[in-house]
């Protein structure tokens, strides 16, 4: 090893100013977000390798579903089959949605406590990145990157699942199952993307609130997560006889199918004897857009999501027990 | 000149623990700075403040910010290693490459390559495959590929063998390191750094017990060896510490005492400049007495 020259001359001064950087070599917010989000990938790869494996389930269903004289009946009522085909699109979904709801709520309650298991909190803090770009990134994460790729996913399964089995009907000779309407198709897809928009409003402070207690619990995050509400349910109940916390929670987790009024469109409503088929169709065309936004707990709610967003930032930039 | 690091009366306690107490330092540009002090003596809290990751009282000023208000400009120009900041076990090679790529503006990815070119680490690989030593390698290659103006390295050796160790320090001081930058580093391994240092501080139970350049220990320290029928003799010339070996006393002189000794040039024995290592645990151990 050598030793390095010593001699520092007053010339030296000029250090105080730094390397230049030009501006081009700036990292913007929005880059670095990006580059976040990308992260939050890399490390959880149940985020976009579940929804894959579920659209795969779901096409396969689409070869082995039974096609029975039952349904040929039925179908052959052509608004029947409209609405039906409409629901189908929606339907396919569901197992998309809840698969996605239960992978992002694991994912939020792991996203800030995993780096201080690991301790590779010290090497993220290495970089120039702020504790609240660190936050947002998460948040976008679960609250729009996954639910929109969702979307888009259940867009392309649902067009296979549908292809499939309208072929499978012609060539196994029940051509009243080729049921395609554009209109209808398109309307369902808006739908369910309007439901996917308002969702990131409605549950960001769910959200928010898992990626506190992330940031916040030194272990046992979903305990942490889960014994507090409980709590205070219990605690509530015994001294007040009150359900006012469980109702807050049952609103928060239910209540965005009444921001949407979804109830009132219900009732436009296919019939076939004891079947009763929702036309999402008819619910589009009800549908109240602005309706959600109006709803004065919908900005509630995302005040209560800055704050524990906020929170968790600042956990984050002041926690010291590295 | 501007001072990288400018400490005033800085203190941090855990509690009834005083940490860090009432320190005052100054660092300057193009230095290779040893902080070097026991376990406990409060380096890490000190390095944690320098690098905005703790609260603390006092003044401290890092390349002129406030590391606790101005935490994320500060990052685009500071760097560090430290052994409790551990590259996550998920990362692949490339994804380190891109991330710092992604987030750094100072990050020269080109640089990254080919250090890592040089090595045996496979772009493919998850650090979670990665020996210790290649997991360090990855770690210095994405650091040194950043242009910063101050690197702090916290114990960035441990747990390395020799040959790891003799590299990283090489790597560091050949590829990296020119008179715009400035790196404080803390090892256990005194001997092995002593000769890159330029400065060295000595820390102690939260305080500064010695603070010099290099260069300059001569003039302060004096380490006079004498066998023992001398040692009588030559401890009243106020030694601040001695140490027997093999038979013969090694003798600490500082300051005036030093100062004096050299003048007299006497015959009592062997005068040298202490190693950096000998004189740490001579003033530690007087630390303690």
């Amino acid at each position: 090893m050598s030793t390095p020259d010593t001699n520092l001359s007053s010339a030296d001064t000029r250090v105080a100013e730094g390397p230049p950087m030009s501006a081009a070599a700036q990292r913007s917010t929005v880059q670095t977000i990006t580059m976040l989000i990308r992260r939050e990938f890399w490390e959880h790869r149940a985020l976009w390798m579940a929804p894959l494996v579920i659209a795969v389930l779901l096409v396969a269903c689409a070869f082995v579903v039974h096609i029975g004289p039952n349904a040929q009946r039925f179908w052959s009522d052509d608004s029947n089959r409209l609405a039906l085909f409409g629901l189908t699109q929606w339907g396919l979904t569901v197992p998309q949605y809840l698969v996605m709801a239960i992978v992002l709520s694991f994912y939020l309650l792991d996203c800030m406590y995993v780096e201080r298991k690991d301790r590779s909190i010290l090497f993220w803090k290495s970089m120039p990145v702020s504790d609240a770009a660190t936050v947002a990134s998460k948040l976008l994460t679960a609250l729009v990157v996954v639910p929109l790729g969702v979307y888009l996913l259940t867009v392309v399964t649902n067009l296979l699942f549908s292809v499939i089995l309208i072929t499978r009907g012609s060539l196994g000779g029940a051509p009243g199952l080729s049921a395609w309407d554009t209109v209808v198709w398109l309307k369902a897809e808006a739908l369910v993307l309007y439901g996917v928009i308002v969702s990131a409003f409605w549950y960001a402070p769910m959200a928010a609130y898992l990626v506190l207690v992330s940031a916040w619990a030194r272990r046992s995050v979903f305990l942490w997560a889960t014994l507090p509400p409980l709590f205070a349910i219990i605690v509530e109940r015994l001294a007040f006889g009150t359900r006012y916390v469980t109702g807050l929670i049952e609103y928060r987790t239910w209540g965005i199918w009444k921001a949407i009024n979804l109830g009132h469109s219900m009732e436009h409503t296919m019939t076939h004897g004891d079947h009763h088929i929702p036309s999402l169709a008819g619910v589009f065309d009800t549908l109240h857009v602005s309706g959600p936004f109006l709803n004065i707990d919908l900005w509630l709610g995302l005040a209560v999501a800055a704050g524990f967003a906020f929170a968790a930032a600042r956990i984050r930039r002041y926690r010291d027990d590295t | 000149m501007t001072a990288v690091i400018e400490a005033r009366g800085l203190k941090k306690s855990y509690g009834s623990t005083t940490a860090v107490d009432s320190v005052s330092f100054a660092i300057q540009p193009g230095r290779i700075v040893g902080l070097i002090g026991p376990n406990g003596a409060g380096k890490t809290t000190l390095f944690k403040a320098i690098l905005g990751l703790t609260q603390f009282d006092g003044e401290l000023r890092v390349l002129g910010r406030d590391p606790r208000s101005e935490r994320n400009e500060l990052m685009q120009d500071v760097c560090f290693i430290a052994d409790v900041a551990v590259l996550p076990r998920w990362l692949r090679v490339s994804q380190a490459l891109d991330f710092v790529g992604g987030v750094h503006p100072r990050f020269d990815r080109s640089r990254a390559t080919d250090f890592l070119a040089k090595t045996d680490i496979k772009m493919s690989s998850r650090v979670r495959e990665l020996s210790k030593g290649m997991i360090t390698q990855l770690h210095l290659a994405l650091i040194l590929a950043i242009d910063a103006r101050l690197l702090v390295l916290d114990e960035p050796t441990l747990g390395l063998d020799l040959l790891f160790r003799r590299q990283f320090y090489d790597t560091l001081l050949n590829d990296y390191f020119d008179k715009q930058r400035t790196i404080v580093l803390t090892t256990h391994q005194v001997e092995e750094i002593e000769n890159l240092l330029t400065d060295v501080i000595f820390i102690n139970r939260g305080h500064v017990v010695l603070d010099s350049a290099v260069d300059s220990l001569p003039e302060r320290y004096i380490q006079l060896t004498v066998t023992a029928e001398h040692a009588a003799q030559a401890r009243q010339l106020r030694p601040f510490y001695e140490r027997e070996v093999f038979g013969r006393v090694a003798m600490f002189f500082e300051g005036r005492a030093a100062a004096e000794l050299g003048a007299a040039t006497n015959g009592l024995g062997e005068m040298r400049t202490p190693s950096v290592a000998d004189l740490f645990v001579a003033k530690m151990q007087r630390g303690v007495v």
